[in-house]
Formats: structure tokens, C-alpha cells, sequence
């Protein structure tokens, strides 16, 4: 699954984009802006169906966001710390 | 560009609970799953597209090489802290808490899979968290960028392979498509295990 719909249509825009360097090409920007757009709403269409998800909150929604916040921040500190000591 | 993806995040929302529980015009899983993954895989098309047209990136990409394989190591290290910690502050069990943490915001996983191997309750929470993880990157995007380049990568966990790539790659830039993908890949793969290797511990 994730190889079929994922890394396929990676790895042949990779190599097409590479292939065709050297030619004069429309920016994609404004086309992919428009997919995004559809993408997020799709995407909050799964949340607002999701009555398991939204029963949770009320019970567990206060605890959720104080863990997830924390689980951010610190994975933004490791990752800006380890950077520094594998030097990328 | 964020203005726009929260209110498509929100209408999308708003849309998916009327049609769920008032007027079942379609079925849920044509929009959230099969609408998803086709732009999902658009989406793919053109970064990577974009990405092998630009030769900056791809010579950044090349001088930074296998390192950006350590960052999902960070990641991993982080995120069991920040559960650690959180676990102590709410005072519920710790290493409940990690294995939330270790959901790196899959939260389709973590919520049946720590169901499963620390109760019901912890299992909820497993889901709420790592959902939370997916909001907060998608929409705190333009105040990660401020803190690190790298921050939405490590802010977005498992989840920087299909659902935040996409505004990662519009804040981040070309350059970040690798990164970003790897980081979501590799964390994929090892939130489960993790998360069996918390349970097992105890």
C-alpha cells in the first residue's frame, strides 16, 4: 500500500523532473496549492466522521494535548540538538 | 497559505459530521480514503517532481546524505521524553504515557494497538494524542519554521510521509522532500515495535 501509492508516484516524479532539467517548464506552485487545499479537506473530513474521535476528547482531549505538546517540543530539541552532533 | 488550509481543514471537518450523522449524501471513506490518497499521490507526483527539477536540492540533499537517517533517532528519543514527562506531570502511568508518545502521531495505530496492551482508557488517549501530534504540525506550521528549519519534521513524526508532507514541503521547501518522507517512513515503521517494547518493559 504505502509502496504503491506513496513511493511509485515519488520516485517516478523524482526521475521525470531530473530527465527534464534542462527544458523551460510551468510552475507547478499554483497546481499544487489547489491539490493541498483538497488534501487538508479530505483530511478534515476523516476528523469530523470520526465519532470515536470526537466521544474521546471531553474524556481525554486536556490530557491528549498537554502529552502531545510536550512529545512536540521535546522531539523539535532532540532533533535541533542531534543536528548539531552529526553535524547536518 | 495557512489561512487556507485551516479553513479547509475546518469546513472538511464540519462537512464529514453533518454527512455522518445527519444527511449520508456519500460514503464517508470516498472523500476521507479514496479522495485522500489520489491527491495524496498527485501531491507525491509533483514534489518529487519539483524536487528532481531543482538542482540546488538535490545538491543540498547530497551534501547533507545518510545523516538525515539519524533524525528519526532524535525523534524517537524526544518523543519518549516528552511522554516521560508528561506522564509525571498528569500524574497518570509513565510508561503509558511513553508508549502515547511512541504513536509518533499514527494515531490509527496507537489508539487500538495501546488499547490492546494497556487498557481501554490508555487506548484513548493513544488515539487523542497522536491526532493532536497531526493538528498542531499542520497548523502551528508557520510558528515551527521560526523555532527550526527542521522543527514541522520533527513535530510531524510518522505522520511526515503522507498527511503533513504536504504543508512541510510548501513551508520548508524543496530541499526538505527526502528529509521529511524518511523521517515519516522509517517512524512509520518502528511505532509499533516501540510501542511493544514499552509494554514489555513493565
Amino acid at each position: 500500500m504505502i509502496l504503491l501509492t506513496l513511493i511509485i508516484p515519488l520516485a517516478v516524479g523524482i526521475l521525470l523532473g531530473y530527465l527534464l532539467r534542462n527544458r523551460k517548464l510551468v510552475k507547478l506552485d499554483k497546481v499544487s496549492l489547489a491539490v493541498i487545499v483538497i488534501l487538508i479537506f479530505s483530511l478534515g473530513f476523516g476528523i469530523g466522521s470520526n465519532n470515536e474521535l470526537l466521544n474521546a476528547m471531553p474524556k481525554v482531549g486536556f490530557n491528549a494535548l498537554i502529552i502531545s505538546v510536550l512529545t512536540i517540543l521535546f522531539s523539535i530539541a532532540f532533533v535541533k540538538a542531534g543536528r548539531r552532533m552529526v553535524k547536518a | 497559505m495557512i489561512k487556507y488550509v485551516i479553513a479547509a481543514l475546518a469546513l472538511g471537518a464540519a462537512a464529514g459530521y453533518l454527512n455522518n450523522n445527519f444527511l449520508n449524501v456519500i460514503p464517508n471513506a470516498l472523500v476521507s480514503d479514496q479522495l485522500f490518497s489520489v491527491t495524496l499521490t498527485v501531491l507525491l507526483f509533483v514534489f518529487g517532481f519539483s524536487f528532481g527539477l531543482d538542482k540546488d536540492a538535490m545538491d543540498k540533499m547530497k551534501r547533507t546524505g545518510p545523516k538525515i537517517l539519524a533524525f528519526p533517532l532524535f525523534v524517537v528519543l524526544g518523543s519518549l521524553l516528552g511522554g516521560l514527562v508528561g506522564g509525571l506531570i498528569l500524574r497518570i502511568d509513565v510508561a503509558g504515557a511513553m508508549a502515547v508518545s511512541a504513536g509518533y502521531g499514527w494515531y490509527t495505530l496507537s489508539g487500538p494497538l495501546i488499547g490492546q496492551l494497556f487498557g481501554a482508557e490508555l487506548g484513548t488517549l493513544g488515539f487523542a494524542a497522536n491526532f493532536f501530534r497531526e493538528l498542531l504540525t499542520i497548523t502551528a506550521i508557520p510558528l515551527m519554521v521560526k523555532l527550526d528549519k527542521y522543527a514541522p519534521v520533527a513535530s510531524g513524526g510518522a505522520t511526515t510521509m503522507d498527511t503533513t508532507l504536504p504543508v512541510i514541503m510548501r513551508y520548508c521547501g524543496s530541499d526538505m522532500l527526502i528529509t521529511a518522507f524518511s523521517n515519516g517512513l522509517i517512524l512509520t515503521l518502528i511505532a509499533p515495535f516501540t510501542i511493544i517494547a514499552i509494554a514489555s518493559f513493565i
